[in-house]
């Protein structure tokens, strides 16, 4: 392959684009006349500039027809950041600007309070591809929110979409009115409409919450959804250390009991344990660009290859992109993994580290391991659990995770740690 | 009538065939078969040939319309020989309200039987739905709303901008062309028939590109409606029409009368095949308009231009021999082959079904068929017509449609 100039790599690029760009368009008919009406669209598209790819490629190195991994060019829009969201926890202290937030005590409760506001926008989903997108707070996935268990969260909701939406939150909810269905308490929100949720922060664990309206296939896939983290109390795990693993309360030894304890103590965000551990939300997600019922973007946290190199010869070389790159971390950190699967048109959604073994806890409920010593977990849709990762003894390089359905994996749900 | 026209077959006449009246004898051979027919009903002669097997359910979705944000009706017809009935809507696989009118009260739709199936759906303009019927024996009848945009109702505003679009699209694109007539008058003989070689290879274009348009949009046709005999049935009624037209202007002019026997007949037939074609264009515009699927871009519009200016010579290239038509017969002329675009832009917007745009394409497709061999008996009265250079601008007149053709379906 002849080695190309910068400007020809460019323009190459640039076409290339254009064509993921025009592929992901909804197809017409072609006749004739029907033709009339795509060349408006794609006018008024031209127009108003969507789709339109941005320039900062790079030539594939000496052997791009094997080693260059995702979608071309960098993401343009700024206004979300995959890298940033991994690590964004809201627990009412005000950690994110876009959701108002305050925690304070009542009747002897802690209580988490948010606002989330349903709004209509737009998501980039791959480098030039925009996705319309109903989103809580403007963001896809929502604000993650995190609470310990027994806390009360309260989230005032407003609705200033143009369908109507409502909050679903998967905990244990033993008031059907706050369960955020069509058919109970407030039902759905029309555009305008507001209501204040109240859940109690049970079990402990890696839930999630997503609009119930209907038709609820739409209504999840267009992007309302997001994490709930609920940390264990360590004061009830040492009094019910039975609900935290799978033994009988007869098998409970001191030791389990203290080792579920410090297990808590590490998961929970007000505890020092939990300093040592570094914790990365993950939210699989998908795409439906073309009204299909199949996704053609997939991806952890909602940007195809977000987590991918930047650019690599593959031969072992690669560079960081701007918007691209690898999710940095410290051999000398534990990793913890919540990961949440919120997929639409596809049943499973898997997750797969390579060149490393893993702990999983299914629905992140209990301090034992549901599978130990995994490199591959299967959830099926609204499935979660967490994942405790352990690099100290790895070399420093790059380790590649990825959906092992291997189409997942190459429309965009790839990804890679750089272990330093 | 004194000679005899029907090659010898008449015998002389018979006052009262088989001693019956005229009428009675007329009337017979109906009232046998009714006899017959009833007959059959009556003994059912097959019944020992019945199988029991069931014939497929047959049930189209026309077309679509969206009244609001919040409703989709489905026009759905049974083209089958047999009752069926709607037992549920599935919308993007997801069971859903619905509501069948227009049915006589229920969900039953006897065979040729049309309703409208109303669902209460919130949808969202520009994204695609997908729509299943389950019938009662669980088949399903599919149906998907490509890009939906609400439906304009009938209002005077709709009226005014087909009616403008269609001036721009067929009315001045026309007269413009028209304007070449007096640069037609200065040519010689040879170079005319020239010209109207070109013409006639711009209608036969026409009549290709419309005739392969009629084919695809009769298979939307409701089976029942035999979308595919429809069409042939419309080609050949518009060239017997326009033929018989034509035929009767030919009666008159051997009659003696001069204005028949001018170029003027052959142009307004001109004029009223590429009236019948922009006919079905208007349509075409108007029903993409009412599906929302029009952009009033300027480069569309001016696609349509350049594609229809080239009728103008067409229409007025058969009078630049001999003395000038007057001024409002060019724009009779004009607005017999350009105002159709709005009259098929109100229609297409306002009513639109495959069917009728099927029948509207194979009517322009039949009238301008007619009218080219009316320009090739033109061209022959005043010399060879298959000269070479007849036969190179015939093939440049196709040319150049299909490039302009390009400016509408990049």
């Amino acid at each position: 392959m002849p080695s190309l100039t910068y400007p020809d790599a460019a323009a190459l690029t640039k076409r290339l684009e254009a064509r993921l760009v025009e592929g992901l368009r909804s197809e017409l008919t072609a006749t004739r006349r029907s033709v009339l009406g795509g060349l408006g669209l794609a006018g008024g598209a031209t127009l108003a500039g969507v789709g339109r790819a941005d320039d900062g490629g790079h030539a594939g190195g000496q052997d791009g027809s094997h080693g260059n991994f995702g979608a071309v060019g960098e993401y343009r829009d700024l206004e979300f950041d995959p890298h940033e969201y991994l690590r964004r926890f809201n627990t009412g202290r005000g950690e994110s600007e876009n959701v108002p937030q305050d925690v304070y005590e009542e009747d002897g409760r802690t209580v988490r309070e948010f606002t989330l506001t349903a709004v209509d926008t737009t998501v980039t989903i791959a480098p030039g591809v925009e996705f319309s997108a109903w989103a809580y707070n403007g963001q896809v996935p929502g604000p993650t929110l995190r609470a310990v268990e027994g806390d009360l969260i309260r989230v005032h909701f407003e609705n200033l979409g143009r369908h109507a939406h409502t909050i679903h939150p998967h905990l244990r909810n033993l008031d059907p009115s706050m369960d955020g269905v069509p058919t109970n308490g407030p039902g759905v929100l029309d555009t305008g409409e507001s209501y204040t949720y109240e859940w109690i922060a049970q079990p402990a664990g890696c839930h999630f919450y997503h609009c119930h309206s209907l038709p609820l296939k739409e209504h999840i896939h267009r992007g309302l959804y997001g994490a709930i983290v609920v940390d264990p109390d360590p004061e009830r795990v040492s009094e019910r250390p039975a609900e935290y693993c799978d033994a009988h309360p007869s098998q409970i030894t001191p030791a389990l009991s203290a080792d579920l304890v410090a297990e808590a103590e590490t998961r929970n965000h007000a505890h020092d344990a939990n300093d040592a551990v570094d914790e990365l939300v993950m939210v699989m997600n998908g795409f439906d660009t073309n009204f299909d019922g199949d996704n053609e973007v997939y991806a952890v946290n909602t940007r195809a290859f977000a987590y991918g190199v930047g650019d690599t010869d593959g031969e072992g070389h690669w560079e960081p992109g701007e918007t691209k790159h690898p999710i940095q971390v410290d051999r000398t950190r534990r990793q913890r993994v919540y990961l949440i699967n919120a997929i639409e048109f596809d049943p499973i959604n898997s997750f797969h580290t390579h060149s490393q073994f893993f702990d999983y806890y299914d629905h992140g409920t209990g301090l034992r391991p549901t599978h130990a010593t995994v490199d591959t977990v299967m959830q099926c849709q609204a499935q979660r659990g967490i994942i405790e990762l352990d690099y100290a003894s790895h070399d420093p390089g790059l380790y590649m995770f990825h959906a092992h359905q291997s189409e997942f994996a190459e429309l965009g749900w790839m990804s890679f740690f750089e272990v330093i | 009538m004194t000679d005899s026209t029907d090659g010898g077959t008449a015998a002389p006449r018979i006052d009262r065939p088989l001693g019956l009246p005229r009428w009675a004898a007329a009337v017979l051979p109906l009232l046998l078969l009714a006899l017959l027919a009833g007959g059959f009903f009556a003994a059912t002669p097959f019944a020992s040939l019945d199988a029991g097997g069931e014939p497929l359910p047959d049930v189209t979705v026309s077309h679509t319309t969206l009244p609001d944000d919040e409703t989709v009706i489905l026009h759905v017809t049974n083209n089958g020989p047999d009752a069926v009935t709607i037992s549920q809507v599935l919308v993007d696989d997801a069971y859903w309200h619905f509501e069948v009118r227009g049915a006589g009260g229920d969900a039953t739709l006897a065979p040729r039987e049309r309703a409208r199936v109303v669902v209460p759906y919130h949808w969202t303009p520009g994204w695609d739905l997908g729509f299943a019927l389950v019938l009662s024996d669980g088949a399903t009848v599919h149906h998907t709303l490509v890009a939906p945009s609400e439906s304009p109702g009938l209002t005077a505003d709709l009226l005014l901008t087909m009616a403008a679009i269609g001036l721009f699209v067929g009315v001045v694109p026309v007269a413009l062309g028209m304007l070449w007539f007096p640069f037609l008058r200065t040519m010689s003989d040879r170079w005319l028939h020239a010209v109207l070689a070109f013409s006639a290879g711009i209608l036969v274009f026409l009549a290709i590109d419309a005739g392969i348009e009629a084919v695809e949009l009769a298979e939307r046709v409701p089976g029942a409606f035999e979308g595919q005999a429809l069409v042939a049935l419309g080609v050949l009624g518009a060239f017997l029409a326009v033929q018989s037209v034509s035929a009767w202007r030919e009666a008159r002019a051997e009659d003696g009368d001069a204005r028949a026997a001018s170029g003027l007949r052959v142009a307004y037939l001109v004029a009223l095949g590429i009236g019948l074609h922009n006919l079905a264009e208007g349509l075409a515009i108007g029903s993409s308009f009412a599906l929302g699927r029009v952009s009033l871009g300027a480069f569309l519009v001016v696609g349509f231009m350049l594609h229809n200016v080239t009728e103008g010579p067409a229409v007025v290239a058969p009078v630049a021999r001999g003395e000038r038509p007057l001024i409002r017969h060019f724009a009779g002329m004009g607005v017999l082959a350009g105002a159709p675009v709005i009259l098929g832009g109100w229609l297409g917007s306002l009513a639109y079904s495959p069917t009728l745009g099927a029948l509207f394409l194979a009517v322009g497709v039949g009238a301008i068929l007619q009218v080219v061999g009316e320009l090739r008996a033109m061209i022959g009265r005043g010399g060879a017509s298959s000269t070479a250079l007849n036969l190179l601008t015939f093939l440049v007149g196709l040319v150049v449609m299909y490039a302009t053709d390009l400016f509408v379906a990049l």
